[in-house]
């Protein structure tokens, strides 16, 4: 058992984790925030993906030891208070939400993408977005909802 | 009919939800003291269990439990008795569970299985359907003929658990006498629903011999009265709660982990005990779906008039049948499509073979017959030289048409002819676009109609809750798998009761000692069935409304209106929310009770087929529609682009354009994957899965979209459905990957006869196109 500590959308958070316990199951276990889905635990379909230091990665490739000491973003962690973040709104206005599982990690995704390029276009959004699994088929309506996020004027 | 709110596309009441990570999936629910499962499967496709030693797994260090096939009870199944929770005496394919370990987390669990000694004695196993139908394949199921059944079950006994026929005119003789007969043989191989949301249930067995189990179900009611019967306590005692689902596809219909979970759950009383299947687990012991064999003859007139169609089908059920028999069921009664065909003789069976089981997927049956029946109309129509189009729309159901099994098209059953045409002029109505070098481009189309396969009665059951805010809260037994059904429910209500689409929430799970009862949420049947069930609770809640509010006023009940939120009896009026706790006079006397509506439905005048000819009223309602495709061929590369995927669909009125035409696309790119990527591979030594991963078995993802994915509506009003509603949510999958092959036909000449076809496929299968162009 190690000590691991982790910022998880601005809290530390601290546990004893054995060396085989993957970031994912830290985020879903000792910090107790379901939003990330488990899809494959394989690296396989990006239902997982959270934002660590600032780049999009799959939290089941990641052991919780290697993640010590990173900043972590969850999907709960994009909402402001009581406002949806403009890629959550984005996501409800263009009807990209089906069962949801795949959501999470497509926002993320999207979020890290737009945080390096916000102005990003319809093949960087797909390239973003490549490798992210959605059985529901929702693909386009996801990808025009980032791209209209990304097309807007940059606000003062 | 001034319609306010039905035809339009609010935002989907569990949209924000999901995009916070608050929506709680069934994975998500953690409990006091909580117990993980883990299941040895058997690495045998068909073989003896001859002992089974698991002392050194029980006294592993943190192992609670370990449970085998002869500590639970079984056989239990609803149409077909043969299944067990847990292999007893034999396995019967691999990735069967042979034994169970329960521990304090999963990772000791699992360190379990390895200790656990099984001996089998392996057995000759089978998975081709042909060879399963033949009498000299190995016996799946020795107890065949002696297993309870439901009484449409028509089983022959060797490996055939079921046999359905139709029979319309004389067949043998108009195939004889036509003037074109087309044949083959066409596959279409199992495949994975692939939710993104594995299996996953959590079952608390408590000593006053009650069980609550919260599970990833399509079918809360029918795991109800499984689990119900199998641990023999009353069905009031069995609570199964379905929470948001992570896509079902039918994969998560009918029983799948639950009655394993619970029969575990109950040497651990007490204790919430959770089995979540990983992704392997998903593709070696979850269900799959189709792997049907369909070999049909078709006969026409030279004038293109379709004569006679005979069909001998066989689908490859796996391990063990129970309700796949229903799937045979639509297998034949739509095996003749959406034509209209005066001498049909089908034959399907169904047999066991040594996979993981088929159940429910997504189309149920159809798609198998029409990869036939439309890859065999175009190859007619080149053979008469009459265009594709033209030799549908001559022979397409129109009103007054009887279809294979004898119903009558009225007006309202949709107009497929309509979807036909509109389709073709889409399709044409784009110039082909140029072939970039060594690339050939086509199109094609396919017409289909599909019924929902259900009992005569399934019933549809929904609550409208009337609250303070003058608000309503809908609860139904049908599960939201991501197919929008609160929101289309909602919708109706609004309309229903006249309040704005605001004023509306939803109950999001269903929980089946409260919930209202409801067959299932399979066979695109919610947004008619739970939909119609809305109305009448509506309507239900009204009246009660008017007896309420005429309590308080003291007038006749005739007196009271309940239109624009607002009670009124003459001058007088209250807002309805008033009403949602009940009223006191000023003397503090009750006046009035709360209000709830509530309204049950079930399809009237529907029967069962005849089991000889399976003619009757045996579906309440066709979808009808047409779909088309464009893809571009790379000659060198055999590597096949779908440009272009068109369906138009009459589904009646369209409740919410936004989410119909999401479900419809999206049974489009199902299709598109099971077309050219998609099958589950068997090892031909060991009948075992080899392809057990996302990255073995390829569904389509963002780069796989086509650039154009277009859905258009008819809306020809079925009288039998909420506003004129009736389901689409399978219907997308059904035509898709015939038009896919009939426009690889067109652009190479090459026919494909199964899916998938791959670059490898298509090189392979055509010498002249190795050289390049």
């Amino acid at each position: 058992m190690k000590e691991v500590c982790i910022d998880i959308n601005g809290l530390t958070v601290a546990a004893a984790v054995d060396d085989s316990t993957t970031l994912l199951r830290f985020i879903r276990g000792a910090a107790g925030l379901t939003g990330t889905k488990a899809g494959c635990e394989n690296g396989e379909c990006g239902a997982c993906t959270v934002i660590m230091d600032g780049k999009a990665v799959r939290s089941c490739l990641i052991l919780a030891a290697e993640a010590h000491g990173a900043s972590v973003t969850t999907v709960e962690g994009l909402a402001n208070k009581e406002e949806l973040h403009p890629l959550q709104q984005a996501f409800v206005d263009h009807g990209a939400v089906q069962c949801g599982f795949c959501v999470p990690g497509m926002l993320m995704a999207s979020k890290a993408l737009l945080d390096a390029n916000p102005t990003a276009g319809p093949e960087e959004i797909r390239a973003a977005l490549g490798g992210h699994l959605c059985r529901c088929g929702g693909y386009k309506a996801m990808a025009d909802a980032v791209r209209d996020v990304a097309s807007r004027k940059p606000q003062q | 009919m001034n319609l306010k709110i039905i035809g339009t596309s609010p935002d989907r009441l569990d949209a924000a939800a999901k995009t916070t990570g608050e929506a709680l999936y069934t994975a998500d629910m953690k409990f006091p003291n909580m117990l993980h499962m883990k299941v040895l499967r058997s690495p045998h496709a068909h073989a003896r269990i001859l002992g089974m030693d698991v002392t050194r797994a029980q006294k592993a260090p943190g192992v609670v439990r370990v449970v085998t096939g002869r500590d639970v009870p079984g056989p239990f199944g609803e149409a077909v008795r043969d299944q067990y929770p847990i292999a007893r005496d034999k396995v019967r394919y691999a990735g069967e569970p042979v034994a169970v370990a329960v521990a304090a987390d999963e990772n000791t669990a699992a360190a379990a299985l390895d200790l656990i000694r099984v001996d089998y004695e392996p057995l000759p196993f089978v998975l081709d359907p042909w060879e399963a139908l033949n009498q000299t394949s190995p016996v799946i199921h020795e107890g065949l003929m002696e297993y309870k059944t439901a009484p449409f079950v028509m089983r022959e006994g060797h490996n055939t658990y079921q046999h359905m026929k139709v029979r319309k005119g004389d067949a043998q003789t108009a195939l004889a006498a036509a003037d074109l007969v087309v044949e083959g043989e066409f596959r279409w191989p199992p495949n994975a629903h692939t939710q993104m949301e594995t299996l996953c249930a959590v079952a608390c067995y408590q000593r006053d011999k009650s069980l609550t189990i919260y599970a990833t179900t399509q079918a809360p009611f029918i795991v109800q009265s499984t689990i119900a019967e199998l641990l023999e306590i009353p069905p009031g005692r069995v609570r199964v709660v379905s929470p948001i689902l992570g896509g079902g596809f039918g994969g998560k219909s009918d029983v799948t982990i639950e009655a394993l979970v619970a029969c575990v759950a109950r040497f651990v009383p007490g204790r919430h005990a959770c089995l979540t299947l990983t992704r392997e687990e998903m593709f070696n012991g979850a269900t799959h779906g189709r792997s049907a064999a369909c070999r049909y003859q078709i006969g026409f007139r030279k004038d293109g008039r379709l004569t006679a169609i005979v069909g001998e089908s066989v689908m490859a059920s796996g391990g063990n049948a129970d309700y796949a028999v229903n799937i045979i069921t639509g297998m034949a009664l739509a095996g003749a499509g959406p034509y209209r065909v005066d001498n049909v003789r089908l034959d399907v069976y169904g047999v066991y073979t040594n996979a993981p089981p088929i159940g429910a997927f997504r189309g149920y049956g159809h798609p198998e017959v029409h990869l036939a029946l439309e890859s065999l109309m175009d190859t007619a129509a080149e053979k008469l030289g009459i265009a594709p189009y033209t030799i549908r729309d001559y022979n397409l159901l129109r009103a007054g048409d009887a279809n294979a099994i004898g119903q009558v098209m009225s007006p309202h059953s949709g107009n497929v002819a309509e979807c036909a045409k509109l389709l073709s002029e889409k399709l044409s109505g784009q110039q082909l676009p140029q072939a970039v070098p060594h690339c050939r481009v086509g199109r094609g189309m396919a017409a289909y109609m599909k019924m929902p396969c259900m009992p005569s009665n399934a019933q549809s059951g929904a609550f409208i809750k009337l609250n303070p805010d003058g608000g309503v809260t809908i609860s139904t037994g049908a599960v939201d798998m991501g197919q929008g059904l609160h929101t289309t429910l909602g919708q109706i209500v609004a309309e229903r009761l006249g309040l704005p689409f605001s004023k509306i929430s939803f109950n999001a799970t269903v929980d089946t000692l409260i919930s209202p009862y409801d067959w299932q949420t399979v066979a695109s049947r919610s947004t008619w069935g739970a939909g119609n069930a809305m109305l009448l609770a509506a309507d239900d809640l009204l009246r009660k409304l008017r007896e309420q509010g005429a309590a308080y006023f003291g007038v006749s009940p005739d007196d009271v209106e309940t239109a624009g939120g607002e009670i009124r009896a003459g001058e007088r009026s209250l807002p309805w929310g008033k009403f949602a706790a009940g009223l006191r006079g000023p003397d503090g006397a009750a006046l009035t009770r709360p209000v709830t509506g509530e309204g049950y439905f079930v399809p009237q005048g529907v029967v069962n087929p005849d089991p000889e000819t399976g003619q009757g009223n045996a579906a309440p309602d066709w979808t009808m529609g047409c779909a088309g495709a464009e893809v571009s061929v790379d000659m060198r590369t055999g590597e096949i682009t779908v440009l272009r995927l068109i369906n138009v669909i009459d589904a009646g009125t369209i409740i919410n354009p936004k989410n119909a035409a999401e479900q419809v696309s999206g049974a489009m790119l199902m299709s598109l994957g099971a077309a050219l990527s998609e099958t589950v591979i068997f090892d031909k030594k060991t009948g075992c899965v080899r392809n057990n991963s996302l990255v073995d078995y390829k569904i389509p993802g963002i780069e796989d979209v086509p650039g154009q994915v277009d859905v258009y509506f008819v809306e020809t009003p079925e009288e039998s459905g909420p506003y004129g509603a009736k389901g689409l949510g399978e219907h997308g999958i059904v035509g898709t990957a015939p038009a896919i092959l009939n426009a690889i036909y067109n652009a190479t000449g090459i026919r494909f006869h199964s899916l998938p076809v791959s670059a490898d496929r298509l090189i392979a299968g055509n010498p002249a196109i190795k050289g390049g162009e």
